[in-house]
């Protein structure tokens, strides 16, 4: 209970300092990773994709409401990032993901959508196309998110899954 | 009945699930203006700031010695242009005499530091830890030594909500400094852009933009950027002039807030972008 419920939401406030303090100076073309999105994605793939999509809900939430974005937007994108990555939970592919750099390709996919979904839903405009927001707004945080996160896999203990 | 629920609700929790969450989400989206909304928010921003503000202090201690020398070096360029501003100052002064113009251009800054950034592609917002209580209002214009950064957006006690010019919700009246020329400009997701500009427009590469006086959220000449490229040449009778900001967003700590909001009856205005967004 208190691994699977309060740990995260223990964990999401240091990381939200990080991603909002530490986190720009490493912007490139002003392209950030998205720390709360590896994350989400972590826990989910722990726990199911229910438990993500609520816990992508809870953490957008906070997102938005503690950094002034617009309200709603990363709700959106984190409850839909969470569902996806929910998809991928398996308990008897644990070793897999984290032995591999498949964490890091679910990410990149989760990171995507997350990106895609926040800029339509937060500033798209009807001249925009969206082949360009999959693109430009998309698949380059979504790239950088997913780098970001081999470190995680670099750091994951091994041993827990043998 | 009920079973044939269960059995739904079973099979398909997920999907539930997943629809609320996602019906409620955009139900708040629809809710961002609700002064209850703003309430919370100014609460729960100036809470975390408090904290982060802690960490970005740190983080600038350890930058202060090169600061320190940009500074000086900074210094001692705007002290020969002062020499020579306060010459052309005399001047201004006289000839202003001469046709009685009153002088208007004296606004007060009040001094803050970025506490932390939530930078992404198409909303990038900044918390500085000034607030109401240092006398900070929406609308007010925040500035650093190389122009402008962005509108103060929502405040707490000690603390404001930035939007930069890197946010698609922030649209600014601009001009060209050298052709006069005025435009809208705004985010595009990768580019500040001055949009539908006709192609007879005098706008060249290397041109400075600034604030437009015709800006509804400030008509003070703050320098924006220099026009990097003219694009859609090709197509159209319009042009978009890609804007370089003089500002880096990713590396600005330091900021000063002008003191100034725009007069009521011109935030009344049907077009002011910053109220009708």
């Amino acid at each position: 209970m208190l691994q699977k419920y309060v740990y995260p939401l223990l964990i999401f406030f240091p990381v939200l300092l990080l991603q909002t303090t530490l986190v720009p100076f490493a912007s490139i073309s002003g392209v950030v990773p998205d720390l709360i999105l590896i994350l989400l994605v972590y826990y989910t793939l722990f726990y199911g994709q229910i438990y993500g999509t609520v816990m992508g809900f809870i953490f957008g939430f906070l997102f938005d409401i503690i950094t002034g974005s617009l309200l709603g937007s990363a709700m959106l994108s984190k409850t839909i990032s969470g569902f996806i990555a929910g998809y991928f939970s398996s308990e008897s592919k644990m070793g897999i993901y984290f032995k591999s750099y498949a964490f890091s390709l679910i990410v990149l996919l989760c990171a995507v959508i997350d990106s895609v979904v926040y800029t339509f839903f937060s500033s798209i405009e009807l001249n925009t196309s969206i082949v360009q927001v999959f693109f430009s707004q998309g698949i380059l945080p979504g790239l950088y998110t997913a780098v970001v996160s081999v470190l995680v896999v670099f750091f994951h203990p091994k041993r827990s899954f043998d | 009945m009920i079973r044939l629920f269960q059995k739904l609700w079973e099979d398909f929790k997920e999907y539930f699930i997943l629809v609320i969450l996602l019906v409620i989400s955009l139900v708040l989206i629809s809710f961002n203006q609700n002064p209850g909304v703003r309430k919370v928010r100014a609460v729960a921003f100036g809470t975390f700031a408090a904290i982060s503000s802690i960490v970005s202090d740190l983080i600038n201690t350890a930058g202060l010695k090169n600061e320190n020398e940009e500074l000086r070096m900074t210094n001692a360029e705007l002290m020969l242009q002062v020499n020579r501003l306060r010459e052309y100052g005399i001047l201004n002064e006289e000839l202003k005499r001469l046709l009685e113009i009153k002088d208007t251009a004296n606004f007060p800054l009040a001094p803050a530091s970025i506490v932390s950034k939530a930078l992404n592609r198409s909303q990038s917002v900044v918390i500085i830890n000034a607030g109401s209580e240092q006398g900070i209002r929406p609308g007010m214009p925040v500035i650093n030594d190389k122009g402008i950064i962005g509108i103060i957006n929502s405040v707490s006690g000690d603390y404001s909500i930035v939007r930069t010019l890197k946010n698609m919700d922030l649209k600014l009246t601009v001009k060209d400094e050298r052709s006069r020329v005025d435009g809208v400009m705004k985010w595009n997701g990768t580019d500040l852009v001055i949009v539908n500009v006709p192609k007879t427009y005098d706008i060249e590469p290397g041109d400075r933009i600034v604030v437009s006086e015709l800006s509804s959220i400030m008509s003070l000449p703050l320098p924006v950027g220099v026009v990097k490229e003219l694009s859609k040449i090709e197509t159209g009778i319009f042009n978009e002039v890609k804007v370089q900001p003089y500002v880096d967003f990713s590396r600005v700590e330091n900021v000063f807030v002008i003191k100034v909001v725009q007069s009521r009856r011109k935030n009344d205005l049907e077009l002011n972008f910053f109220n009708t967004r």
